[in-house]
């Protein structure tokens, strides 16, 4: 039996918040970043706070990672990396999100 | 720096582990690119089955594990440090099925030891986290996926695992598990936590959750084929003594399957 017939008999509804919690279990996990000795999530935080810590003399800052440990990283290095990471996978996210969405 | 799967197989009277293990390792292979050996007795593997292994290790193991449903040879799991012919491993229950390459990031972010301490179910909002005992405020973690890289330190988890094994009655008295008989799972959070000098290292702790397929919850293969990505996923949802079928659809994630007897449904497909 393939599955259409197989949720139609079972009359089974689609559990959309069942749904969206799934995609951000999924698409977190992949925003997970190991650089220059830290872990980082490549969310808007993040990236917001290296965009914002930009200085002319010293391209170096000191940021929390994700075990809550300083790491001393090269700022545009990591954020180049975070953008790339966060780009490539809120794209994925949100196609698989709008395929969801249409299931309403 | 060799990396590659380590994976435990030992049948009972009513789960053909051997068949899961061989599943599990041929998705290893596709999607981790990386090695597998498999720990079995002689009982369990049919014979002409090497082809399937990069190694295999025939051991006797202990079957003196009894649950209520049945005979249960789960005892043995420490060895896995020595038996390891990788410097870095990714331990795998036979039952967690691999659909993407997620598990190669546990070598990018651990110091030398990493598992899973929180779990979710599939069709259930929020996190189920279970107790080691009903006087404790430790939540267990979960044997299911352990990445190690041999040292000192994982060397003694596992021989801290070792000691727990072979004095499971007093650490059971100690502790009174809600669960009778042995459980990796209370062996790990407590060799983790004796070698941690009772405290939590956050670097020990895979940072995404171990996805269950829980009870009252059942799952296809969306598609035929040996690497199907794509299944759906049926709950029954209770509700004022009704049962409302809830169903959702996932690709390209891993899960671990609670309930084995799904696992043939799954094996079949491929």
């Amino acid at each position: 039996m393939d599955t259409k017939t197989l949720i139609t008999e079972a009359k089974a509804r689609f559990a959309h918040n069942s749904a969206k919690d799934y995609l951000k279990e999924k698409y977190d996990a992949k925003l997970l970043v190991a650089e220059q000795g830290g872990l980082w999530k490549a969310d808007q935080e993040t990236i917001s706070f290296l965009t914002v810590m930009i200085n002319d003399y010293d391209d170096r800052v000191v940021i929390m990672d994700t075990f809550q440990n300083p790491v001393l990283v090269d700022r545009s290095g990591l954020l180049t990396k975070l953008k790339d990471v966060y780009n490539s996978v809120m794209a994925e996210w949100y196609n698989e999100w709008t395929d969801l969405e249409s299931k309403r | 720096m060799t990396r590659g799967v380590i994976l435990f197989a030992f049948n009972s009277h009513k789960y053909n582990y051997y068949e899961m293990a061989k599943h599990a390792a041929s998705r290893a292979k596709h999607f981790l690119n990386l090695p597998v050996t498999l720990v079995t007795d002689e009982d369990s593997m049919p014979a002409g089955e090497y082809e399937h292994w990069d190694k295999v290790v025939k051991i006797n193991p202990d079957k003196n594990n009894v649950r209520d449903w049945g005979q249960w040879i789960n005892k043995g799991r420490y060895l896995a440090y020595d038996l390891s012919p990788y410097e870095e491993t990714i331990l795998i229950d036979a039952d967690y099925v691999i659909n993407s390459d997620k598990l190669l990031k546990t070598f990018d972010i651990y110091d030398d030891f990493c598992c899973h301490d929180s779990v979710r179910f599939f069709m259930r909002q929020g996190n189920f986290p279970e107790p080691l005992s009903s006087n404790s405020y430790d939540d267990i973690l979960w044997a299911t996926v352990i990445t190690f890289r041999k040292t000192q330190r994982a060397k003694q988890i596992f021989e801290c695992l070792e000691m727990i094994q072979k004095n499971y009655e007093h650490y059971e008295q100690i502790h009174g598990f809600l669960n009778a008989g042995f459980r990796n799972d209370y062996a790990l959070t407590l060799a983790l936590r004796i070698v941690n000098g009772h405290t939590d290292n956050p670097r020990d702790f895979i940072p995404w959750n171990l996805m269950h397929v829980g009870t009252n919850t059942t799952i296809y293969p969306n598609n035929e084929g040996e690497f199907n990505t794509e299944y759906t996923i049926i709950f029954d949802n209770w509700q004022k003594l009704k049962i409302k079928k809830e169903y959702n659809v996932i690709k390209d994630m891993d899960f671990h399957l609670i309930n084995k007897d799904l696992y043939a449904r799954i094996i079949d497909n491929g």
